[in-house]
């Protein structure tokens, strides 16, 4: 109720100070404005073409980033020797910032959906990563010397005992990734010319130069997008693993 | 993130505790894939791959072939590296001050959290990087504007961990310092923030990563000096094993970055056991 008056508050304010011309329109457009272009936006078709492709790369970003990181983070976390021997390597290459890549990504695979995905998987694997490894490592032993006991074997362990034991771990991770795939394809559309996406859109409203108000317009697009992700991981996290505790108000 | 050491992946620890082993560990697949990585490109040379000791020697020519005057360091570094980290650390200080300053702020009342809570949710869920428009509206293509957009990304991050981290302080530990009558100063600094600041540090953590990249970003459009206008620069101009060497660069300036932060917090926070278990 009070965030809602906060939300009313800071609009009013915006909507004032554009009106009054204390802040030039051309910089800052009166709000309404700009939430009219934003409705009008979702009214025209090419620009619902443009938000889905954006989502789709952001879809298919986090699915591979899931499929490459949730593999080899149960493997390092199985394997303390593989984790030592490749953690140098991994804290290095983690280091750099993904959309330094952009330059040389597009060099090697153009600028459309693929340099898109490789830039985002860059960025994105290793919260996966390393939630997986943690999750996998905090398996309680007791529970597979119990499985053991009753004469399982290693890959039975790992898919009832081990992988079950990580997922709480494993779904805070692909939350936060979320996030990263999000904030990197919508830079990488941005950056790169020539690509489509809600990036795009925006930095050509920027060039465009006439209609400031569209690109107010599509960075609250983006923030409603972010917005959508967050509150739809957050809720499939603790519908599934409520019974969690230990994830619970973690990252 | 919660670290939980089980009792057998320990176990298997034990068994490698010489330097040696601990070096062959800690290098010996960087060494390895390194040579595999000069072997193959030389085997098979590829126009975007150029071999590791191509792009050792030309970071040395880009690097360190300067006048004896700037101790070899050549433009590249006086210049572009240097206004890159230049402009990282002041946007990272500003974005951390504000970060701090506002979320106190917001952790301390209940009103004010009730009041901001949706309007802060909404507008951290923009991804920082779309807005770097707007700053080039606001700001035009100057340096200002490049700081103020790293401010921005990085205050997010450190306003919602210092929110959470003042709110969820134990009613006890206030009550007490009331109690004794401290003043509002005081009890500001000598029991809010430090209580808080396991948190803010997990915050600023993020924040030193977000600021490289935010800088690089930035750095990416309408610039003219810097390690991301260096970096189009080299791929305009298709000098594949500049490229690299600027790659190779920025991957240390992170690491330096992260370790700087890790041993900072491991100084700071040597008192609290969260961070100590996390390290």
């Amino acid at each position: 109720m009070l965030g809602l008056v906060g939300v009313l508050a800071l609009v009013a304010v915006l909507e004032v100070v554009s009106r009054l011309g204390i802040v030039d329109a051309q910089f800052l457009p009166p709000f309404s404005t700009v939430i009219a272009t934003m409705i009008g936006l979702f009214g025209d078709p090419e620009f619902l073409l443009v938000v889905g492709s954006t989502l789709l790369t952001w879809l298919l970003g986090l699915t591979i980033s899931a499929l490459v990181a949730i593999p080899v983070g149960a493997l390092l976390g199985l394997s303390a020797r593989t984790y030592r021997a490749t953690r140098t390597v991994f804290e290095l290459v983690r280091t750099l910032p993904a959309v330094a890549l952009i330059p040389l990504v597009i060099m090697i695979a153009g600028n459309g959906l693929e340099m898109k995905l490789i830039v985002a998987v860059y960025a994105a694997v290793w919260p996966i990563l390393f939630n997986t490894i943690y999750g996998v490592r905090g398996t309680d032993p007791k529970a597979t010397e119990m499985a053991r006991s009753f004469g399982q074997g290693r890959a039975e362990i790992i898919r009832r005992i081990v992988l079950p034991s990580a997922a709480p771990f494993i779904a805070t991770g692909i939350r936060v990734s979320s996030s990263i795939v999000l904030i990197v394809i919508i830079t990488v559309e941005l950056i790169a010319g020539g690509t489509t996406g809600l990036g795009a859109f925006i930095s050509q409203m920027r060039v465009q130069g006439d209609e400031v108000e569209k690109v107010y317009a599509g960075i609250l697009v983006a923030g409603l997008l972010g917005l959508a992700i967050n509150v739809l991981l957050g809720a499939l996290e603790r519908r599934f693993f409520s019974w969690d505790t230990t994830t619970r108000g973690g990252v | 993130m919660t670290t939980t050491t089980a009792g057998t992946w320990s176990k298997v620890g034990r068994g490698f505790r010489g330097a040696g082993t601990r070096l062959a560990y800690g290098f010996g697949l960087l060494i390895v894939l390194m040579l595999v990585w000069e072997w193959a490109t030389v085997s098979f040379p590829s126009l975007f791959f150029p071999p590791p000791s191509k792009i050792f020697e030309s970071s040395m020519q880009l690097f360190f072939s300067g006048p004896p005057s700037q101790l070899f360091l050549t433009e590249a570094v006086t210049v572009d590296v240097a206004a890159t980290v230049g402009r990282m650390l002041l946007g990272f200080v500003l974005g951390s001050v504000v970060g701090v300053l506002v979320g106190t702020a917001i952790g301390r009342s209940l009103l004010l959290r009730q009041l901001t809570d949706p309007t802060v949710e909404f507008l951290r869920s923009i991804p920082a990087t779309a807005t770097l428009p707007l700053f080039i509206i606001l700001l035009g293509g100057t340096d200002a504007m490049r700081v103020a957009f790293i401010a921005y990304a990085v205050m997010w991050f450190v306003l919602i961990n210092a929110t959470s981290g003042v709110a969820s302080i134990h009613r006890t530990l206030i009550d007490t310092g009331y109690a004794f009558r401290i003043g509002r100063a005081k009890m500001l600094f000598r029991v809010i923030l430090p209580a808080a600041l396991p948190r803010i540090f997990a915050g600023l953590r993020i924040g030193a990563t977000v600021s490289l990249l935010a800088a690089i970003v930035s750095e990416l459009m309408l610039a003219t000096n810097g390690i991301g206008y260096r970096l189009t620069l080299a791929q305009n101009m298709f000098k594949m094993a500049d490229l690299w060497s600027w790659l190779v660069l920025l991957a240390i300036i992170g690491f330096l970055l992260n370790t700087a932060m890790e041993i900072v917090e491991r100084k700071i926070l040597a008192w609290d056991t969260l961070s100590r278990t996390q390290a």
